[in-house]
């Protein structure tokens, strides 16, 4: 078994891995926005579904709008070509809500894009998966247990129905904590914090610092 | 622009390479995670904080944009959950995949609650809360 990464490795991998997907995607790394819009996937597919249908109508609206400035030689009341379509198609080329900025816009808060398409977000959460297998594979950690490990016998419970409830428990937390603060550790602590949000900024002190006191709590107290 | 197609093999490379290098820094071993908020070893703290210091530069640098962000209402008791159920399950959401990867097979039951608590919240602020909530990652 190999040892874990020096903190140095896992802070460029950590750097690269957020840095990769904002700049291919041209939007935030969230894994808990991803768990929310798979397990919300009805919901999430038929808002795709009339994203795309506005999608269309835009394009429409474009066109009527072209063909009436060819015909009656004007632009149709200040809408048409130069307004309809624009955010839609804007945020769609990743213009208007583009992640890299050029020029002074970067200074001001452009429109968010749209989300990722929610197939991405399931394939995301699997492939988090597959690179967990390999990278306990490779390092010769892999092992298929039916417990957390020592430490957590001697800091939580030994008893595995406290144990499995206990996970659970914390599941339920962290699922429930994370979509009402907005974000994770990936989304709030990562990507926002790298952007200097003041939202991530304040989420990731009060969860990190709620995490250090729990932690003190089971490792000196309970 | 960004097809569908680009942003389906970004997200898989991405979850490859997240989950490859959470693994191998340790955060899905819980005796890690608890060392390092108590602060017995700072290691894994450090690569965190190490990222964000990379990315603050590297955002600046190709100016990415600030996406917009208000402190709601949502934040702080959200954060304070969170960051209980990360400390007594050792998962924050990519975790317990993480750990289910490496053969901690417990971990479902971190998996089961956090799908229950993130359908529970949508739940409760269609329902009670109605908080304009904002989200990171969208």
């Amino acid at each position: 078994m190999t040892d874990y990464w020096p903190w140095w490795a896992g802070a460029i991998g950590l750097a690269l891995v957020t840095l990769f997907y904002t700049l291919t995607t041209d939007r935030s790394l969230g894994v808990s926005a991803a768990w929310d819009r798979v397990l919300h996937w009805r919901e999430e597919r038929e808002l795709e579904r009339l994203d795309a249908a506005f999608d269309d109508d835009e394009a429409l609206q474009e066109a009527l709008a072209l063909a009436t400035a060819e015909e009656f030689g004007a632009p149709a009341a200040g809408h048409g070509a130069s307004s309809s379509g624009g955010i839609g198609k804007a945020l769609d080329s990743g213009q208007a809500g583009s992640d890299i900025d050029s020029g002074r816009a970067a200074s001001t808060a452009a429109p968010a894009p749209r989300p990722a398409p929610l197939a991405t977000h399931a394939a995301l959460l699997i492939s988090v998966f597959v690179g967990g297998l390999l990278a306990a594979v490779v390092a010769g950690r892999f092992e298929l247990r039916l417990d957390m490990g020592e430490a957590y016998r001697t800091l939580v419970t030994d008893n595995p129905i406290g144990m499995v409830v206990t996970l659970f428990v914390g599941g339920v937390l962290v699922g429930f904590g994370t979509r009402l603060a907005g974000g994770c550790s990936s989304g709030h602590g990562l990507s926002g914090c790298g952007r200097l949000r003041p939202v991530s900024l304040v989420a990731t002190a009060v969860f990190f610092g709620t995490a250090v006191v729990v932690s003190f709590l089971l490792w000196k107290v309970i | 622009m960004r097809t569908r197609g680009a942003v389906l093999l970004a997200s898989i490379v991405t979850g490859l390479a997240l989950g490859f290098v959470v693994a191998s820094i340790g955060f899905g071993d819980f005796g890690e995670l608890n060392r390092m908020f108590t602060f017995q070893d700072l290691r894994m703290f450090f690569a965190f904080a190490g990222a964000v210091g990379l990315l603050v530069v590297a955002f600046a640098l190709l100016r990415v944009r600030r996406t917009p962000g208000r402190i709601h209402a949502g934040v702080v008791p959200g954060a304070v959950l969170f960051g209980t159920g990360w400390a007594i399950s050792g998962g924050c959401p990519a975790i317990p995949i993480i750990q289910l990867a490496g053969g901690y097979l417990p971990a479902l039951c971190t998996i089961g609650g956090i799908v229950v608590g993130v359908r529970l919240c949508r739940w409760a602020n269609t329902h009670f809360l109605h908080l304009d909530r904002g989200s990171c990652g969208l």
